[in-house]
C-alpha cells in the first residue's frame, strides 16, 4: 500500500512472525508505522488516502491519531517487539560498553551540529567501549566516519532503510538487535527509536548532549522541547532503567503484539500454506 | 351462556386483532391467573390460553364483539361455569371475587357507551369487585420504551376516542395510591416487558442485570417500524435504574392473598427454537403488541390466520418463576441458580466503544475457549468468578461469532477496527482476535436482517456513505499509482530498448536467441528419440 511499508525491513519481520515467505513480504493493506513518533504516528509527509488503515504501535499514538482525525488505527506493536519476541533475549547474551546513535538527518536531509563536541561529551560519560552507529547517509562520508572513528570509537551502520521499493534491506533489523544485544548501554543525542529499542532489548538507556537539528527543521506536534517534557524520565546520561523499560514496553507496544492469526487478517495477508488444516475447515485454533 | 349486556357491537372483534392490538397474551402471566378463585370475571379481551389457565369454577367474560362472545361461546361450550357477556363495562353487573383486566381499561367500553375517563372506567371495574375481592390488573405506560421508540401510529379503529392521558396514572406509584384509596391495596407489582414479569426486588439488584438484559433483548421487536432497535434502550434501562419507570407497562396485584412470585419470566423455548432466540414469535410478540400504540402488527395479523383468534400463545409452554432459594440465593423454575453478572455482549460492547482492544481479546478468547463459545454473546452471563453461563443452548462458535459481528455493526460500534468490515470480514477478524484462524468466505451465510429502525437504518447509511467516499478515494489512489508505474514500465523499457543497441546487448541478445534454439533442438530430439 505504502513504500514506508518496507523501511528497515519491517514488512519482512512481520511477514516471518505470520509464518509467511519473509524475503518477498505480501503487500500490506494499510500503512505501518515506521518509527517512533510524537504525532498520529506516521510521517509528517505521510500522504493518506480514507478509508486505510494505520497500523500503529502504541495505544497513546492511536489516541493522538483518533483526536487528529485517523481514526482508522489498530494497535499492532512495533515490528522491532516482534522480532524480540521471535528471539527473545537470553541470559548468554554477552553485553559490554555503548552503542551511541547519533541524531541523524534522512533521505535528504541534514543534520548540523557540533560533531567534536558530541564526541567530547559521549567520551566523559561512557566508561566502557563505544559502538558509533550511523546513518547509511552519514556512515557513507569517510570523513565522517573518521571522526569518529579516530575518536577510538567503533564505527557501524545497520544498513539501508529502503524506499520506494528499491534497496530493501531486510537484515536492517536484526543487524540492529544482534548489536544491541551485544551493548550494555544505549544512547543518542535525541530519544528515538533506536533508544526505546534498546531500552526493550536490555539495554540501559541513555539520552544527552547536543540534540543538533536538521537544515529548516520544523517542529511538529511540539517537536524537541515537549519531547524533553513528555519524556524527561527518558532524558540524561543515567536514566532509571526499569522506568525506562516500562515506557519502552508502552511505547513499542510490546504489551499489545498480535496472534499471527489476528495480525495476517488485519494485514490482508493469507493464510500460510503449511496450514492444511485451515483448507479443510476454514477454522482452526493456533 | 352468553348474553347480549347492552351497547354490543355487532360486527367487531377485538381477538382478531384485525382493529386493534392483538388481546391479551403472555405466557408469564398464566401464574397470576392460576391463582384466580371464586366467581372471576376476565374483563376485555384476552388470548383464550390465557382463559385456559383460570382455575376458577365460575367464570365471566366480558367482551365487545359479537363475533368474539360467538366464539369464545364456542370454545367454552363444554366447560361448565363459563358465562360470555357481551357489551360495555357500564352495562355490566354483579359482584366478583377476581377481576382480571390483563388487556388494560381501553377496551371494555363500546362505541355505544358515552365514554369514560380512564379513572372512572377504573371506578366501574371496581364496583363489580366484592369487598376482600382480587384485581389482576395491566396498565400500559404512556411514556414506556415501546412509546419512546414509536414511530408516529395512525389510529387504529379501535381508537375512536383517543387514550384518556388526564387521568391515567403517569406511574406505579400513582396506581398503588388509587387503588389503596379504593380499599384495594397492591400486595405485588410488576414491571411488564414482553416475556417477563419483574417485581422490584428483581429490578434493584444488580447482579441480575445481565440475566435481565439476556432475557428482555431476546424477545422480538414489538412492532416492524420503529425509531431504534429496542435492545439499546433496555439496557440502558436496567444499567440507569430505569427499567420499571419504562417498562412498557406494569401489572398490579391488589386485595388481600398471597403476593404472587417476585417475577415470573416466560419459560424457555424447547431446544432448537432455543438457538436463535430472536426469531421467536410466540406469545411474548402478543403481549408486546398489546402494549403498542398502534398494535396493528403483522405478528398479530399472522396469529389472527389460522383460528381467527391472534395471540393464542400457548400459556401451558409455561412460565418460570424466579425467587430467592432458603440460601437467598436467586433460582428459576425448579431451582436452578439464576446466573449473576453481565452479559458478555455488554461488556464486549463497552470495552469495543472504549476502544480496549486488550479487553475485547481477552474476552472473545475466553469465551471462544468456554463451554458457551457457541452461545450468543447476549446469552452469556459472565460472573464474577469469570465463568461464562449460556442462557440458551449452544450452536456452532463461528455462528455465535458472526452474530456478535451483526450485532457490532448494527449497532455502530465498529470503531475499534479499521473498516470496510462486513459482517463476514469483522467475524473472521474477531475469530483472528481469538487466535483461530478463518477466512472471510468461510464464515457462515447469516441471514440477511430486515433493518426497519430508523437508528439502525441511519447508522447503515453513515457507513455506505463513508465506506463509498472511501472506496472512491482509494480508486483515485490506485489510479495514480498505476499511472506512476505504467510510467515506470515505459521508462525500463526505454532502458532495455537502448542497451539492447548497445554491442554488449546485441552480444547478449544473440547469447540468449542461441541458447533458445539450442534448447528447442534438444527438446525436438528428446520427442523424437521417445516417439
Amino acid at each position: 500500500m505504502h513504500h514506508a511499508n518496507h523501511y528497515y525491513g519491517h514488512s519482512h519481520v512481520l511477514a516471518r512472525y505470520c509464518g509467511l515467505d519473509d524475503t518477498d513480504p505480501p503487500r500490506l493493506h494499510g500503512y505501518l508505522q515506521h518509527g517512533w513518533n510524537i504525532g498520529d504516528g506516521l510521517a509528517p509527509d505521510h500522504e493518506y488516502t480514507p478509508g486505510v488503515p494505520s497500523f500503529l504501535w502504541s495505544e497513546r499514538t492511536r489516541r493522538r491519531a483518533w483526536s487528529l482525525g485517523r481514526r482508522q488505527g489498530y494497535v499492532v506493536g512495533a515490528p522491532f517487539a516482534y522480532l524480540l519476541a521471535m528471539d527473545p533475549l537470553s541470559d548468554s547474551d554477552r553485553r559490554e560498553g555503548t552503542i551511541w546513535y547519533p541524531f541523524h538527518g534522512w533521505e535528504g536531509q541534514h543534520v548540523v551540529g557540533d560533531h567534536d563536541g558530541l564526541m567530547a561529551e559521549i567520551r566523559r560519560t561512557e566508561d566502557g567501549p563505544v559502538t558509533v552507529c550511523l546513518y547509511w547517509q552519514e556512515y557513507r562520508s569517510a570523513k565522517l566516519r573518521r571522526r569518529y572513528e579516530s575518536a577510538g570509537f567503533r564505527v557501524i551502520c545497520h544498513g539501508y532503510r529502503g524506499g520506494w521499493w528499491r534497496d530493501l534491506d531486510p537484515g536492517f533489523l536484526y543487524r540492529q538487535l544482534a548489536e544491541l544485544r551485544r551493548h550494555r548501554r544505549v544512547a543518542s543525542n535525541r530519544l528515538c527509536s533506536a533508544v526505546f529499542y534498546g531500552a526493550l532489548a536490555g539495554c540501559e538507556p541513555a539520552v544527552y548532549g547536543d540534540p543538533m537539528h536538521l537544515e529548516n527543521e520544523k517542529a511538529a506536534f511540539g517537536g524537541q522541547p515537549r519531547i524533553l517534557r513528555e519524556w524527561a524520565a527518558l532524558h540524561g546520561p543515567h536514566p532509571d532503567p526499569e522506568a525506562a523499560h516500562r515506557i519502552a514496553v508502552d511505547e513499542l507496544g510490546a504489551d499489545r503484539l498480535l496472534s499471527p492469526a489476528e495480525l495476517r487478517r488485519l494485514l490482508g495477508w493469507p493464510m500460510p500454506t503449511s496450514v492444511p488444516d485451515a483448507e479443510l475447515t476454514g477454522v482452526l485454533t493456533r | 351462556m352468553t348474553e347480549l349486556i347492552g351497547g354490543e357491537m355487532t360486527a367487531w372483534s377485538d381477538l382478531d386483532g384485525n382493529h386493534g392490538p392483538a388481546p391479551a397474551a403472555g405466557a408469564e402471566w398464566g401464574p397470576l391467573l392460576g391463582t384466580a378463585t371464586g366467581h372471576t370475571l376476565v374483563a376485555g379481551p384476552h388470548a383464550p390460553a390465557l382463559i385456559d389457565a383460570i382455575p376458577a369454577g365460575q367464570l365471566t367474560l366480558l367482551v365487545r364483539g359479537v363475533p368474539d362472545a360467538e366464539s369464545l361461546a364456542a370454545r367454552y361450550a363444554t366447560r361448565p361455569g363459563v358465562t360470555i357477556r357481551c357489551g360495555s363495562l357500564e352495562k355490566l353487573s354483579g359482584a366478583y371475587d377476581t377481576v382480571v383486566a390483563l388487556d388494560g381499561l381501553d377496551r371494555l367500553l363500546t362505541t355505544e357507551s358515552a365514554g369514560l375517563t380512564w379513572d372512572e372506567t377504573l371506578t366501574q371495574l371496581l364496583s363489580l369487585l366484592r369487598p376482600r375481592g382480587r384485581l389482576v390488573l395491566r396498565v400500559e405506560n404512556g411514556f414506556g420504551l415501546h412509546r419512546l421508540l414509536a414511530l408516529p401510529p395512525t389510529p387504529a379503529d379501535t381508537e375512536w376516542v383517543g387514550p384518556d392521558g388526564h387521568t391515567r396514572p403517569t406511574g406505579p406509584d400513582a396506581v398503588r395510591a388509587r387503588l389503596s384509596a379504593a380499599g384495594v391495596p397492591v400486595v405485588r407489582d410488576y414491571a411488564a416487558y414482553p416475556g417477563a414479569l419483574l417485581g422490584g426486588e428483581i429490578l434493584a439488584d444488580q447482579a441480575l442485570r445481565g440475566f435481565l438484559e439476556a432475557t428482555l433483548t431476546a424477545a422480538p421487536a414489538p412492532s416492524p417500524a420503529q425509531l431504534a432497535e429496542p435492545a439499546r434502550l433496555i439496557t440502558g434501562a436496567l444499567r440507569h435504574g430505569l427499567a420499571d419507570a419504562l417498562a412498557p407497562a406494569w401489572v398490579f396485584v391488589a386485595g388481600p392473598g398471597p403476593a404472587g412470585p417476585e417475577a415470573l419470566i416466560a419459560a424457555a423455548p424447547p431446544p432448537g427454537v432455543a438457538a436463535a432466540p430472536a426469531v421467536h414469535a410466540g406469545p411474548r410478540a402478543s403481549a408486546a403488541g398489546s402494549a403498542g400504540a398502534a398494535g396493528s402488527g403483522d405478528v398479530a395479523a399472522s396469529a389472527a390466520g389460522s383460528a381467527g383468534v391472534a395471540g393464542s400463545g400457548d400459556v401451558a409452554a409455561g412460565a418460570e418463576e424466579v425467587r430467592r432459594d432458603a440460601g437467598s440465593r436467586w433460582v428459576r423454575g425448579g431451582g436452578v441458580p439464576v446466573p449473576l453478572g453481565r452479559t458478555l455482549e455488554d461488556l464486549l460492547v463497552e470495552a469495543a466503544r472504549r476502544r480496549a482492544t486488550p479487553v475485547v481479546r481477552e474476552l472473545l478468547t475466553a469465551w471462544q475457549q468456554s463451554p458457551a463459545a457457541g452461545v450468543p454473546a447476549g446469552q452469556v452471563v459472565v460472573g464474577a468468578d469469570g465463568v461464562h453461563r449460556g442462557l440458551v443452548p449452544a450452536g456452532r462458535p463461528v455462528e455465535a461469532l458472526r452474530r456478535l459481528a451483526a450485532t457490532l455493526i448494527a449497532g455502530g460500534d465498529t470503531h475499534l477496527w479499521p473498516s470496510p468490515a462486513d459482517e463476514a470480514e469483522l467475524t473472521a477478524l474477531l475469530a483472528g482476535m481469538t487466535g483461530r484462524e478463518l477466512d472471510p468466505r468461510d464464515a457462515p451465510a447469516a441471514p440477511r436482517p430486515g433493518v426497519t429502525s430508523i437508528r439502525e437504518l441511519t447508522i447503515v447509511r453513515d457507513r455506505l456513505e463513508r465506506e463509498l467516499a472511501d472506496a472512491r478515494a482509494q480508486h483515485e489512489f490506485y489510479e495514480r499509482q498505476i499511472a506512476f508505474r505504467d510510467h515506470e514500465l515505459k521508462r525500463l523499457r526505454r532502458h532495455n530498448a537502448v542497451l539492447s543497441a548497445t554491442v554488449p546487448g546485441r552480444a547478449a541478445n544473440t547469447l540468449v536467441g542461441g541458447l533458445k534454439a539450442g534448447r528447442r533442438a534438444v527438446r525436438a530430439v528428446v520427442r523424437r528419440t521417445r516417439g
